[in-house]
């Protein structure tokens, strides 16, 4: 006990009456808890409907039910299925699509649900391979070397960049503040 | 401006301007303080889910917003080791003059090259879509200024190397 710096305690945290200790769990809303199996059965019954060409459908029934209560794992199976889906629709079709989405009853959920994604899923690829490789430059003569290694993962992302785009002229920004307040995260 | 530059910037845009919706908030900590919550942490309940803009993955800004400030990290593009060291060097430059940016921070956060901190203080003395103008410009600029220096540097290294070895020809 004689050697632990007491200056660097941190006695907020041991304080259950302080603002650190907080109990979030107040703020959050109750989310229906859903099993990893579960997930994979509604991922399953998603792509059933992606392969019949109905992908508006498709999208649709992925942004009603997301998976609140699942665990991590859930969670990555439906953030799978749902970019898989933003990127198999093609670019003119994602303001039709998305004005479709809107005007039908609980379309401002559905268009936060897919900003939750949209954002998430920009977050994500990039932990996946942190692994970098920093190339040393190319010496010689030629400075008009390929600029390669910069551009990992950057066909993917144009792709959440659009519907970004897309989605913010048609439900607004208030779209975004709702991502950041909510607290059911996807 | 390249063709995936424009909604990568225009995604940034959108993000920020969401996110500077701050107030003026009191430390619950302590009395009489007034900090900036996203530094502070110490009251859960204020901080708001951060968000992940990427380009790809070597550019990417990340958003942390809270109840009284925002904190907006950038990763500036290095495609290879020269680019590395300017990028070093060119925020270490600005960073050293953080006073005179108001909204410059100090020391990046982890993994990213420069951070600006934006309170509610600066968003009462200053336009709020002046200050995503700012981040925006420099955004663009910073990838423009490293490519530049890029190639005046090579450019000063073949002078240099020609001008040693002409002895020896």
């Amino acid at each position: 006990m004689a050697t632990l710096n007491w200056r660097t305690i941190n006695i907020d945290a041991l304080d259950p009456d302080s603002p650190a200790n907080f109990d979030l769990s107040t703020l959050t809303p109750d989310v229906a808890s859903a099993s990893t199996a579960d997930v994979q059965s509604l991922a399953g019954q998603i792509r059933q409907l992606l392969r019949a060409g109905d992908n508006e459908g498709a999208l649709q029934g992925a942004l009603e039910n997301p998976p609140y209560g699942a665990d991590e794992r859930g969670k990555d199976i439906h953030l799978a299925t749902v970019i898989e889906i933003l990127q198999s629709i093609r670019q003119s079709e994602m303001s039709p699509i998305l004005s479709r989405i809107y005007s039908a009853p609980g379309g401002t959920e559905a268009l936060d649900v897919l900003m939750k994604y949209i954002y998430k899923g920009m977050a994500q690829s990039n932990t996946a391979n942190t692994a970098k490789t920093m190339t040393p430059q190319a010496t010689g003569f030629s400075q008009i070397h390929a600029r390669g290694g910069g551009e990992g993962g950057g066909q993917a992302m144009s792709v959440l960049l659009s519907w970004h785009e897309k989605l913010v002229e048609i439900a607004g920004p208030g779209c975004i503040v709702r991502v950041m307040t909510d607290r059911r995260t996807v | 401006m390249s063709q995936s530059l424009r909604p990568y910037l225009q995604c940034v845009r959108s993000s920020l301007t969401a996110a500077l919706s701050l107030s003026n908030f009191a430390s619950q900590a302590s009395e009489r303080h007034n900090v900036p919550e996203i530094e502070a942490q110490s009251s859960p309940e204020v901080l708001l889910n951060p968000l992940t803009v990427s380009r790809n993955e070597n550019e990417k800004v990340f958003i942390e917003p809270s109840i009284n400030s925002v904190r907006i990290s950038i990763k500036i593009k290095q495609a290879d080791e020269i680019e590395h060291i300017l990028v070093h060097k060119f925020t270490r430059f600005l960073t050293q003059r953080a006073e005179s940016f108001f909204i410059l921070r100090r020391k990046p956060i982890k993994g990213y090259d420069i951070s600006f901190l934006i309170t509610n203080f600066h968003t009462e003395e200053m336009l709020k879509h002046k200050l995503v103008d700012f981040i925006i410009q420099f955004m663009e600029e910073v990838d423009k200024e490293i490519s530049e220096m890029k190639l005046f540097l090579n450019a000063r290294a073949r002078f240099v190397a020609e001008s040693f070895l002409t002895p020896f020809d």
